[in-house]
């Protein structure tokens, strides 16, 4: 551990000593590993309620990434440690010199360093170490050791441009600059020394020459001459004296008048400094704040400030490179592992649904003893109460789509539990694996089709009819369908531009008879899907008005159930009132035949026979098993076609059949209808039961996983599918239906006269005329 | 082993009374305030033992706006009864109810047991129809009443409980007991309008 690193002997000054001292620390790099100084130092570290400056020892530790401090370097426990892999280092600028942040999810650790510059210095080791330690961790399972610690070291090669120049142990700066500053102090010391000494020596050496000189004269004669000439030597010099004190007499009054002169100038200049205040007093308060500026400016040495900005700014930088550089990795990683994560879980939900197949065929077979029997039921039931929603969540995957439809619907089958499971299990898997492997080509050839085409361009084409069958991408979908539903609607939107905002306007005013019908039915729309579960959301008020719309539109229709359906996918889809409104006019009145939704719904009756035709001709085994169990599939298959699939069908699949829908028509329906039926055909062929039939029937289009092999059937193995042959079958079957209901008619008539003639007693004529509605 | 008979049943009447909480409440013990509208008719089941019987209701719930009544016979169809659901807040809504029992008097199969339900028995404070002449009403046509709610779950279970007693025992109940017996009638191969 670091604790018991021996701290260097330079740091011999104990903690103690710095008390009253601004103390200081000392940066040792010890030589614990060959290529790298050990990072530790003396920082002071602000703590405790007071917010005290207490002065710490820490150290860094390689293999975990952490700073610990304590007490002093002879710890052996630590105080504390700081976590560096999530932390953040900052500066402030106003605080005291070397004052740093290292900012962990935890807490901020206030720190300060003796100087700016030591400050800096453990910032940018703090971010090495932070990035090289990074990249160890990320990279951990490199074949070899040696590998790793290179690629780790050519990566921080790499990113050290994104560091600040790398001071070079400032300390070591430091303290040299100080011991150059002590020679020189020395030096200078001594210098002078030396020139006293110097100018003691000549003086001495001086006056060992005269004492020499006067030695040196042999006679007295000699000896009076040279004192006489000496005397005479002082007086000159005395007189010398004298005159230049009376220069400095002279000089020293010139200097007085001077003064006295220079004081008369200073009160000149404070009358006018005085004068000048006054001026400036009456200026205006801009210039008075103009003039605080200057003065702060000139007051708070502006270069300096700026240089301190550069810095920090410099260092924030490097921090915001260094983040990014380790939230980048972090989003790789995240996105490997989400990807592996889907992987493992799709072959996860595979295992699980083949499991379940097993089980459901275990439980089907019949030669089972009955211990294995009650087994087999109960590992059912186990697999049955694990809630598929616990395997949604491991992925943190969307529970909706981007029209806000669940992404795997609700199966309220109560007998078939098991199955619903499995199919949902395949549903998963599916999506998880194929999701993105199918959407980007075909995002890519949506793209190229509509680059460059304004809305107004795109026309009828064999190629987008292609493109249409496919499906559009949701990034396109709202152009492409609003684009259709203009060119359904161009004659009547011509005419009548304002049609829609005057229908609104009718249906304010006015109450329409089927606004009762449509109220009920408002509330009860798409409610699994978000944008219309809440009663208060505002899509409600746009479908409100819409159908009020459309019911004065359409007086034959009115309000049909299930038109509710069709324009809440309009208006998700669309995203605008007015548009939606317009596709369900194009709906009703372009795509479907007359009378779909009229009073009997007889050509939506007459499909259904179409249907059945269709089934026999295209699905001739299928239809046999129909038969033979006395299977009516227009029980079920009659909502499909009055609400073109809405809620029978998963988004995903319901939204690429409306994309073909709305540019094809109604064959559309017919193509997946009888697909649907085809997808499945094996597993309907498997029951026997004609309950059991039914109640598949009814939840099994939910079930389609593979959205791509439905389309391929629809539009593949469906082939050929003449308008013609549609066309005629339809007439066909809507004038024999009209036939039926013709005489139908005539039987009722009759069977009220003849009752009328038996007048028998049992029923009675509450359901008087005026109970007649509408 | 009981032996397991098959029961049609059918759910008609107006709209938003309440047919498909009925039934979901029946067969899911659950409730939704905004289950979507029937379009067509949906399919469920639940088996119920009644009796040394035990009797699979194979219930077809079926849409409630008028227009779609010219799908009802596909529906009404070789049913062994038939629940005529009224909401007891909307007069209208037993208006309705008369127009069904009369339809199926006429169109329905001959001895098919009619179940009247007074559904919303919980908003009692607003109610239209009195529980009197609804119950009257029932008698003179020899239908089974009761007021139920489906959101409290009050008589829901008892509507088909009722129903049940009043379908007739099988007459040799000593049969072959592991083939379900059917007892949804085939279609009756007449002129009737079908689909």
């Amino acid at each position: 551990p670091p604790g018991t690193q021996e701290s260097p002997a330079e740091t011999n000054q104990s903690p103690g000593e710095t008390n009253h001292s601004p103390p200081e620390p000392h940066e040792s790099l010890a030589e614990t590993h060959e290529s790298e100084p050990k990072l530790c130092g003396f920082l002071l570290k602000q703590g405790g309620p007071l917010k005290a400056w207490k002065l710490r020892w820490f150290t860094y530790e390689d293999k975990k990434n952490q700073l610990f401090y304590y007490r002093t370097p002879q710890d052996v426990m630590p105080l504390g440690r700081i976590e560096l892999c999530s932390a953040t280092f900052t500066y402030p600028l106003k605080a005291e010199k070397g004052t740093f942040h290292i900012k962990t999810p935890e807490r901020t650790f206030v720190l300060k360093a003796v100087t700016q510059e030591l400050m800096l210095y453990w910032l940018q080791q703090l971010q090495v170490k932070r990035w090289q330690h990074r990249q160890m961790t990320t990279c951990p399972d490199s074949p070899s050791n040696n590998n790793s610690s290179s690629t780790a070291g050519e990566n921080t090669t790499a990113e050290s441009h994104h560091f600040l120049p790398l001071l070079k142990s400032p300390l070591g700066l430091v303290e040299r600059k100080t011991q150059a500053e002590g020679i020189m102090v020395t030096l200078c010391r001594v210098q002078e020394l030396v020139w006293i000494l110097h100018k003691a020596l000549e003086a001495s050496q001086l006056e060992k020459r005269t004492c020499a000189e006067f030695l040196a004269e042999t006679g007295e004669q000699e000896r009076l001459e040279l004192l006489r000439h000496r005397e005479r030597q002082a007086a000159d010099l005395r007189g010398q004296l004298e005159e230049v004190k009376a220069e400095a007499e002279v000089l020293r009054k010139g200097l007085a008048q001077r003064e006295a002169q220079l004081s008369e100038l200073q009160d000149d200049i404070r009358m006018l400094t005085e004068k000048n205040k006054a001026k400036q007093e009456v200026r205006t308060a801009g210039g008075q704040v103009a003039s605080r500026i200057l003065w702060f400016l000139t007051a708070s040495h502006p270069q300096d400030d700026i240089e301190a900005y550069k810095t920090q700014n410099k260092f924030l930088n490097s921090e915001i490179y260094q983040l990014t550089g380790l939230w980048r990795t972090s989003s790789e990683q995240e996105k490997s592992l989400m990807m592996k994560c889907a992987f493992l879980e799709a072959s996860n939900c595979q295992v699980e649904s083949q499991y379940l197949s097993v089980l459901r065929q275990l439980q089907e077979t019949k030669s089972l003893d009955p211990d294995q029997r009650e087994a087999v039921q109960k590992m059912v039931e186990d697999a049955l109460k694990r809630e598929l929603k616990s395997v949604v969540k491991l992925r943190m995957a969307r529970d909706h789509d981007e029209y806000g439809f669940k992404i795997i619907p609700d199966y309220e089958v109560e007998d078939m539990k098991l199955l619903a499971k499995i199919q949902a299990l395949e549903i998963r898997s599916h999506n998880l694996l194929h999701q993105e492997s199918i959407e980007c080509p075909l995002l890519d050839r949506w793209a190229q089709y509509l680059a460059g085409r304004s809305d107004d361009d795109l026309c009828a084409s064999p190629e987008l009819k292609g493109l249409l069958r496919v499906g559009v991408p949701q990034e396109y979908r709202q152009r492409v369908w609003s684009w259709m539903v203009r060119a359904r609607t161009r004659t009547i939107r011509e005419h009548h531009p304002q049609c829609y905002q005057q229908l609104c306007e009718k249906s304010r005013t006015s109450a329409h008879p089927a606004s009762r019908q449509i109220e009920l039915d408002l509330h009860r729309t798409l409610t699994t899907n978000q944008h219309f579960c809440s009663p208060s959301s505002p899509a409600l008020q746009q479908l409100r008005r819409i159908l009020l719309a459309f019911s004065w539109r359409n007086p034959a229709i009115g309000y049909c159930q299930g038109l509710n359906r069709l324009a809440a996918i309009a208006l998700l889809i669309l995203q605008s009132e007015e548009d939606a409104f317009w596709c369900l006019v194009a709906v009703v009145e372009a795509i479907m035949p007359q009378d779909y939704y009229t009073k009997s719904l007889v050509a939506s009756q007459a499909d259904q026979r179409v249907l059945k035709d269709f089934l026999a001709e295209k699905l001739p085994r299928l239809a046999a098993h129909f038969d033979s169990h006395s299977i009516d599939v227009s029980l079920v298959t009659f909502n499909w076609f009055l609400v073109v699939f809405v809620e029978s069908l998963p988004s995903d699949i319901l939204l690429p059949l409306w994309d073909a829908f709305l540019y094809e028509g109604t064959k559309v329906i017919f193509r997946y209808a009888l697909a649907l039926f085809k997808y499945k055909e094996d597993d309907i062929l498997k029951i026997h039961d004609s309950v059991e039939i039914y109640q598949y029937l009814r939840f099994f289009t939910k079930t389609i996983s593979d959205g791509r092999r439905l389309i391929a059937i629809a539009f593949g193995d469906m082939n050929p599918f003449p308008r013609r042959l549609l066309r005629n079958r339809r007439a066909l079957h809507l004038d024999r239906l009209q036939g039926e209901l013709r005489e139908l008619e005539e039987q009722q008539k009759e069977f009220v006269t003849e009752r009328a003639e038996r007048k028998d007693k049992e029923l009675d004529t509450v359901a008087s005329e005026d109970d007649e509605e509408l | 082993k009981m032996a397991i008979r098959e029961l049609k049943v059918c759910l008609l009447g107006d709209t938003g009374v309440g047919k498909s909480s009925i039934v979901c409440r029946f067969v899911q013990d659950h409730f939704d305030h905004n289950i979507s509208p029937t379009i067509g008719a949906s399919f469920l089941t639940k088996t119920m033992p009644c009796g040394n019987e035990l009797h699979k209701f194979l219930i077809w719930d079926t849409a409630g706006q008028e227009r779609f009544h010219s799908l009802a016979p596909m529906y009404y169809r070789g049913s062994a009864a038939a629940v005529i659901v009224y909401d007891i807040t909307k007069l209208d809504s037993f208006h309705t109810l008369k127009k069904w029992v009369k339809e199926l008097k006429e169109h329905g199969p001959e001895d098919i047991v009619v179940a009247i339900a007074g559904n919303k028995n919980d908003l009692g404070d607003i109610r239209e129809v009195p529980m009197k002449e609804a119950k009257e009403f029932a008698e003179s046509i020899a239908a089974i009443f009761i007021e139920t709610s489906a959101r409290n779950a009050v008589n829901v279970e008892e509507l088909f409980q009722k129903i049940s007693k009043q379908i007739p025992p099988l007459e040799n109940p000593e049969g072959d007991s592991n083939e379900s017996f059917k007892l949804t009638r085939q279609p009756a191969p007449s002129t009737r309008r079908c689909c």
